[in-house]
C-alpha cells in the first residue's frame, strides 16, 4: 500500500508543478481534474481510514465524482462560453512560476520537518504534498490575471486544505454528513464563480481581473 | 425543533426562487414574521434541539439570532415598497436570496460543531453574492467578484484553523466528538501550540468576513453596490455572524488559559480596523461607502472590547446589538435618499431636511447614534469599553481607541451636516413612503429602548455569554 500512496502523492506534486507551468487554460482544467481525483482517492488508501463504514464509502464516491468530474466539467463549460484559451502576460512568468514551485516544495519539506508531528509511518510525504498544494494555489491566485485561473487557484488551495485535514485528523472525528456540507459549499462556490465569470466576460469582453478596477478609494 | 429556525427560511427561499415573481414579496414578509415568532419561541425555551451533535442553544448565538431576526423583519417590511419602486419585484432573485441568506445566518447562530459553523458561514457568502450582483452593472460585477473570491479564500483559511483545533484535541489524546461545548469542557487539556495556530487562522479567516482590517477590502465595495435592504442585512447581521465564529474560538482559548494571547490579537486587529476606517471616512465621496467604513470601525470596536475583556466585554456585546440596529436603520434611510436623488455621491446631495424631512430625522438620528452620542446605545457600550480598557491596564490602547473615534466623528459629522443642511436644488424622483419610513424609526427606537429598559431574559443571556470568559459588570 505504501508505494501506491507515495506514487499518488508524487503525481499530485507533479500536477502542481505542471499547473504552474502551463499557459493553456484547457490543460489547467485537465490537470485540476486529475488532481481532484487523486486528492479524493488518497484518504481511501491511507491506513487510518481503512476501517470505514458504508457511509464513508458513499461519501468518497461522491467526492471523487464531484472533484474529479463535476467541477472540471463546470469549469470546462465556463471556459467554452468565454472563448479564451490562453493566459497571456501573466504577472509572474511561467519559468519563474515553475522555479517558485520548486522552492515551495523545498520549503514545505522544511516546514514538515520542523513540525515534528506524529504522522503514521509511510505517510511522511502527505504533509509536504498538502502544504505545497496549498501554497501553489495561493501562488496561482496572485500570479495570474485571468479570473478563471484564480478560481483554479482557489480549488487548488481547497485541495491542499483537504489533504491537511485527511493527513492530520483522526478517523473518529470524521462525520460524513459534515463533509458532504463542505463538498456542497465547494460545488456551489464554483457554480457561483462560474456565473460571475460568464458575466464578467459579457460585460468586459475579457476575464482579465485588471479590468476590475472601478471601485477605489 | 430548534433547527426549524434555519430550515424554514431556507425552504421558503428555495421555493421563492421557483414560484412566480408576484408571490415573492408575500413569502418574504410571511417568512420574516414566522422566523421572528420561532426565534421568540426559542428564547422562551419551547424549541428543543434535535441534532444535538451539530447544534445547540448558546446564549451568544441566541443574542445574534434575535438581533438578526428582528432586523430582518424590519427590512422585510421596508422591502415591500422598495422592491416595487426599484423593479426588484419583477424577479425572484431578491426575495429568494434574502430568505436563503436569513436561513444560512440563522444556521451560523445555532451551530455548535466548528465545521458546521464553517459550512454555514461559507454558505452565507454564496447566497448573498447574487444580492450584491442584483444591479448587473460593471461595478456590481467587480464588487461581487471581490466579495466571493476574497471571502472564500479567507474562509478557506478558517477551515484550516478548524482542522488545527481538531489536531489539538488529537495530540492531547482526548476522545471526544468535535463540538464547541466539548471543547470548552476539555479546554485546559488541549495542546496549546496548535490551539494558538488554529486561533490565528480562524481570526484571519472569519476576520475577513467580519471586515477586520487589513482583510476588509471587499466590504466597502459590496456594501455600496448591493441594494440598500441587502446592505442593511450585510452590515447589521452578517458581520455579527462572522464575529460569532471568532468569539466561540476565543472562548475556547480563554478557558485553555490562552486568553491573553488571543485577546491581544483581537485588540491589535480592532485598533487597526478603527484607524483604517477613520482615515477612509475623512474624505469619502460616497455615502454608502461611508456607512460601510463605519461598519469596519464598529467591528473593530467589538473586537477591541472582546480582546480587553472584563468590563469591556459587556460593552462589546452591547455594542454588537446596538450597532446592528442603528447601522441597518442608517442603510435603510440611505436607501430612501438613493431612491429620491438617484445618486450615491455626497457632493451632489444637499438639503435633505427640505426635501425629505422624515428621512432626514432617521438619517441624522442614526448618525448621532453611530457616532456614540446619547441617547443611543452605542454611547453606553463605548463608555463601558473605555472604562474596561483603563481598568485592565490598557491606557495606550484606550487613548488610541478614543483618537480613532474622534477621527471618525470628525469625518462623518461634516459629511452628514453637508448632506442634511447644504443648499442644493434637486429633482425628487421618488417621494417618501410610510412603509419605507417606519422601519428605520423602529430600529432606532429599539436602540433607545434597550438603553432604558432591557428584557430580563436578554440581560441574563448577555451575562451568561460573558460570564464564561471573565466578563463582568461589577468592576
Amino acid at each position: 500500500m505504501k508505494n501506491i500512496n507515495d506514487m499518488i502523492m508524487v503525481v499530485i506534486l507533479l500536477s502542481v508543478l505542471l499547473s504552474l507551468a502551463s499557459s493553456r487554460l484547457i490543460t489547467l482544467i485537465k490537470i485540476m481534474a486529475v488532481q481532484g481525483f487523486l486528492v479524493s482517492l488518497l484518504p481511501l488508501l491511507l491506513e487510518h481510514h481503512s476501517s470505514m463504514g458504508s457511509g464513508g464509502l458513499i461519501f468518497f464516491q461522491v467526492m471523487i465524482l464531484t472533484k474529479g468530474i463535476l467541477i472540471p466539467v463546470l469549469l470546462y463549460v465556463a471556459l467554452k462560453r468565454i472563448a479564451i484559451q490562453r493566459e497571456i502576460e501573466p504577472i509572474i512568468g511561467y519559468h519563474a512560476s515553475l522555479f517558485a514551485g520548486l522552492i515551495i516544495i523545498l520549503l514545505s519539506v522544511f516546514i514538515t520537518d520542523r513540525l515534528h508531528l506524529a504522522v503514521p509511518s509511510g505517510q511522511e510525504l502527505i504533509l509536504t504534498t498538502a502544504i505545497t498544494t496549498m501554497s501553489a494555489g495561493f501562488f496561482l491566485m496572485m500570479g495570474r490575471k485571468k479570473a478563471i485561473t484564480q478560481v483554479i487557484g482557489y480549488l487548488m488551495l481547497e485541495n491542499g486544505i483537504f489533504l491537511i485535514g485527511t493527513a492530520l485528523i483522526k478517523h473518529f472525528h470524521t462525520v460524513y454528513m459534515v463533509e458532504f456540507g463542505l463538498l456542497l459549499d465547494l460545488l456551489v462556490g464554483v457554480m457561483v464563480m462560474g456565473i460571475i465569470l460568464h458575466n464578467i466576460n459579457h460585460a468586459f469582453d475579457d476575464i482579465d481581473t485588471d479590468l476590475l478596477n472601478r471601485l477605489k478609494d | 425543533m430548534l433547527e426549524l429556525i434555519f430550515i424554514l427560511p431556507m425552504l421558503t427561499g428555495l421555493v421563492t426562487l421557483a414560484v412566480p415573481p408576484y408571490l415573492g414579496r408575500g413569502v418574504l414578509l410571511v417568512t420574516a414574521i414566522l422566523h421572528f415568532q420561532l426565534t421568540i419561541m426559542a428564547w422562551l425555551g419551547k424549541l428543543p434541539v434535535y441534532a444535538e451533535r451539530f447544534f445547540s442553544e448558546t446564549p451568544e448565538g441566541m443574542l445574534v439570532l434575535l438581533v438578526t431576526s428582528f432586523i430582518f423583519l424590519c427590512i422585510a417590511c421596508y422591502s415591500m415598497r422598495y422592491m416595487e419602486e426599484t423593479g426588484l419585484s419583477n424577479g425572484t432573485v431578491f426575495p429568494g436570496c434574502m430568505l436563503l441568506f436569513l436561513g444560512t445566518m440563522s444556521m451560523v447562530t445555532l451551530a455548535d460543531h466548528p465545521i458546521v459553523l464553517w459550512i454555514a458561514i461559507e454558505a452565507t457568502t454564496l447566497v448573498s453574492a447574487p444580492l450584491i450582483f442584483l444591479h448587473h452593472s460593471k461595478e456590481a460585477l467587480e464588487a461581487t467578484w471581490k466579495y466571493v473570491l476574497i471571502c472564500s479564500v479567507g474562509i478557506a483559511l478558517a477551515l484550516l484553523g478548524c482542522f488545527f483545533i481538531t489536531l489539538s484535541i488529537d495530540i492531547a489524546e482526548i476522545e471526544i466528538s468535535l463540538s464547541f461545548t466539548f471543547l470548552n469542557q476539555v479546554a485546559t487539556q488541549l495542546d496549546p501550540m496548535w490551539l494558538k495556530v488554529g486561533f490565528i487562522f480562524v481570526v484571519i479567516g472569519f476576520g475577513t468576513k467580519m471586515g477586520l482590517a487589513p482583510m476588509h477590502t471587499w466590504l466597502p465595495d459590496a456594501h455600496s453596490q448591493a441594494p440598500c435592504p441587502a446592505s442593511a442585512l450585510l452590515s447589521g447581521a452578517l458581520l455579527n455572524c462572522a464575529f460569532l465564529g471568532i468569539y466561540k474560538v476565543h472562548t475556547v482559548m480563554y478557558l485553555a488559559g490562552l486568553g491573553e494571547f488571543s485577546g491581544n490579537i483581537l485588540i491589535g486587529f480592532g485598533l487597526l480596523s478603527m484607524f483604517v476606517a477613520g482615515v477612509f471616512i475623512l474624505r469619502q465621496p460616497d455615502y454608502k461607502r461611508l456607512l460601510a467604513y463605519s461598519s469596519i470601525e464598529n467591528m473593530g470596536i467589538i473586537a477591541f472590547g472582546v480582546g480587553i475583556g472584563g468590563f469591556a466585554l459587556y460593552g462589546a456585546i452591547l455594542h454588537m446589538i446596538h450597532h446592528s440596529l442603528i447601522k441597518s436603520s442608517l442603510f435603510l434611510s440611505a436607501g430612501n435618499i438613493h431612491l429620491g436623488f438617484d445618486t450615491k455621491i455626497i457632493n451632489r446631495i444637499g438639503g435633505l431636511i427640505k426635501y425629505f424631512p422624515k428621512t432626514f430625522l432617521s438619517f441624522f438620528a442614526g448618525f448621532v447614534g453611530i457616532s456614540g452620542l446619547p441617547p443611543f446605545g452605542i454611547f453606553i457600550s463605548e463608555l463601558f469599553i473605555l472604562i474596561g480598557a483603563f481598568q485592565t491596564g490598557h491606557p495606550v490602547s484606550a487613548i488610541l481607541f478614543m483618537l480613532s473615534m474622534l477621527l471618525v466623528l470628525a469625518g462623518a459629522a461634516q459629511i452628514f451636516t453637508n448632506m442634511s443642511f447644504g443648499v442644493r436644488e434637486h429633482e425628487v424622483l421618488v417621494r417618501e413612503n410610510v412603509l419605507r419610513i417606519v422601519p428605520p424609526y423602529i430600529l432606532l427606537l429599539a436602540s433607545i429602548t434597550l438603553c432604558v429598559w432591557m428584557p430580563s431574559a436578554m440581560y441574563t443571556a448577555i451575562m451568561n455569554t460573558i460570564k464564561i470568559i471573565g466578563g463582568t459588570i461589577h468592576g
